[in-house]
């Protein structure tokens, strides 16, 4: 039973690290109705300028975690000029497929860039474990889980308090009403993207510093990650984001817990499979999918 | 012919399979993002059946392509109700479930004192038949290109034919279609089971050249790439997703002095077809322009 409940938080902890990818995907998404695969990859970018800048300068956290974002965001608008500004309206599935091939190419970038492959990253802290009763904490999980909190907290106070949250939210609701109240669209877009690629390149310094390593496998890893938990949740939705990088959390700790970490990757797979059968729209998301099929079921 | 040349025509060839199987499901207006899963079934179930259960290579290799095409008719089922971007992810999480699954797969017998048979994440070794047999490289690089011609006719027939046109025409639109009396759910699960086949076939034989397959070849990259060989080449004929191999293969990956820089230059120009001609360059009207003219010289 200690081992069940240690597992769960041991999941919530990893699944914080979801739940902030999951958090700039779904934004997207949310906005443009796109899905942005070289969102991981734009990522790993960042944090390989992050590492450029801890090497070259032994720079402190705080210098190679803005120049993390600072790259993963210069990246970010070049995907989003290349494959989805230039792509024409409503065509989500041409950008979904354009971003992937750029996910090669940023790949193949950072491989001819940096050859080692494996490079250091400055460790978020060196503190040791605390422990409370029976279980046991790694404090820069307990870093990322706040940080995870306070992104979400100032992302809602950005949606829902400020002018420029209630243009977003006027396009992601409906894009042809927001033009017709004066509202430019593809400002609004860019601006959106460039908050998501900043929130994933401090997603991404976070995680790269907890494993004190960064490898060009980094942004495979977070795309698929965050796509999940995103999927888990419902496309588009905040709240489901969170909930869903928590499951994929929780679910995985107590997976590598019974199974071994052989199944671990299979497992969120299938389980990405099974909401994608059974609930298309995942636990908070509209249901498009949904809608569409009795649209056709009525003809 | 040298080594060299026979081996670049051969892969061209193994690969076109899979590039074709992937533009049949374009035309119904569907994006997977996992025939690798099928190509990857067929070169495990080929393998074993020459390797392990002493089969000859045609009845394994029918075997490989039946397996794979029941697969993918069973996948279909599931998931061809949901639909664009959520049927991507879907067939996205199958192949890599499938690639995780033969990471732990192992089943081996003991042949002439050795052990033979998959090993998990070490891969499928001496799957010697072709070389047992004594097939030289130019006889096995006519045997796929005879097989990629079978194929070919077998696609330009079905241009011909009704079900051609039901498939173009789904993939126009689906709700047109299904208001004409048509079971777009069934004729799309028909064009994912055929897909398969095709893969299946492409993946036979490629384990019989190689003699080895690992999980790892066929990872996401083999399924974005299969995927744009018939955006680049074009949705308009069969010698669409051809064209696209011959361009990724046999002069990106083959020439020494880009083979460094592939994939940006491959991923860009997937991007940026996406942007100006985002049904490749052999689309429709370019197919109906030559068509006319080629009319015309004839009259």
């Amino acid at each position: 039973m200690i081992d069940f409940v240690q597992n769960c938080f041991d999941g919530v902890m990893l699944g914080s690290s979801y739940a902030l990818l999951a958090i700039g995907f779904t934004l997207i998404f949310g906005v443009m109705r796109r899905l942005n695969l070289s969102y991981g990859p734009s990522i790993m970018l960042g944090a390989f300028v992050g590492t450029l800048v801890f090497l070259e300068f032994r720079a402190g956290g705080l210098a190679v975690a803005a120049a993390t974002v600072v790259g993963a965001v210069l990246v970010g608008i070049y995907v989003e000029r290349l494959c989805f500004w230039a792509i024409r309206q409503g065509a989500a599935v041409a950008s979904m497929v354009s971003s992937f091939a750029i996910w090669m190419q940023l790949e193949e970038v950072v491989t001819i860039a940096f050859p080692d492959r494996t490079y250091p990253f400055p460790p978020l802290t060196r503190t040791e474990p605390m422990d409370f009763g029976p279980f046991f904490f790694k404090v820069e999980n307990l870093i990322m889980f706040a940080c995870a909190v306070a992104l979400t907290l100032g992302l809602h106070l950005l949606l829902y308090r400020t002018r420029f949250g209630l243009r977003i939210r006027a396009v992601a609701e409906n894009p042809d009403a927001a033009r017709y109240m004066g509202i430019n669209i593809a400002a609004v877009t860019f601006l959106a993207f460039a908050c998501a690629s900043a929130i994933g390149g401090i997603a991404g310094y976070l995680i790269v510093a907890q494993d004190g390593q960064i490898t060009p496998l980094f942004g495979l890893w977070a795309t698929f990650k965050g796509l999940i938990a995103m999927m888990l949740g419902g496309m588009g939705s905040i709240p489901g984001a969170i909930l869903g990088g928590l499951l994929l959390g929780v679910v995985e700790a107590q997976n590598i817990w019974y199974l071994g970490t052989e199944y671990r990757d299979l497992c969120a797979y299938a389980l990405l499979f099974v909401f994608l059968v059974f609930r298309p729209g995942g636990m908070f998301g509209h249901t498009l999918a949904e809608r569409e099929r009795l649209a056709l079921r009525r003809v | 012919m040298d080594d060299h040349l026979v081996g670049v025509l051969s892969n061209i060839g193994m690969i076109s399979f899979i590039a074709l199987s992937a533009y049949l499901l374009l035309i119904v207006g569907e994006i997977s993002f996992g025939q690798q899963a099928f190509f990857a079934i067929s070169a495990y179930a080929s393998g074993i059946a020459t390797a392990m259960w002493g089969w000859d290579f045609w009845p394994g290799l029918a075997w490989g392509a039946a397996v794979a095409a029941a697969a993918a008719v069973l996948v279909g089922i599931p998931t061809l109700r949901i639909r664009g971007l959520y049927f991507s992810i879907a067939t996205l999480a199958f192949a890599e479930m499938v690639r995780l699954v033969f990471e732990v797969f192992k089943y081996q017998v003991e042949i002439d004192g050795e052990m033979v048979g998959p090993d998990g994440s070490d891969g499928f070794r001496d799957i010697r038949y072709i070389f047992e047999n004594d097939i030289t490289a130019v006889e096995y690089m006519l045997m796929i290109y005879g097989l990629l011609a079978a194929v070919l006719c077998a696609f330009f027939l079905l241009e011909r034919s009704r079900l051609g046109s039901i498939f173009r025409m789904i993939g126009q639109d689906p709700v047109l279609a299904q208001m004409q009396g048509i079971d777009v759910t069934a004729y799309k699960i028909l064009a994912l089971g055929m897909a398969g086949l095709v893969a299946g076939i492409g993946g036979g034989l490629y384990a019989h050249l190689t003699t080895f397959v690992e999980p790892k070849i066929f990872n996401v990259m083999l399924g974005v790439h299969s995927l744009a060989y018939g955006l680049i080449g074009g949705l308009g004929t069969a010698f669409g997703p051809l064209i696209g191999v011959a361009i990724d293969i046999g002069f990106l990956e083959s020439i020494r002095a880009i083979s460094g820089y592939r994939m940006i230059a491959f991923g860009g120009l997937v991007a940026v077809l996406l942007i100006f001609r985002p049904r490749g360059l052999l689309d429709e009207a370019a197919v109906n322009w030559i068509r006319l003219r080629l009319r015309r010289r004839h009259a």
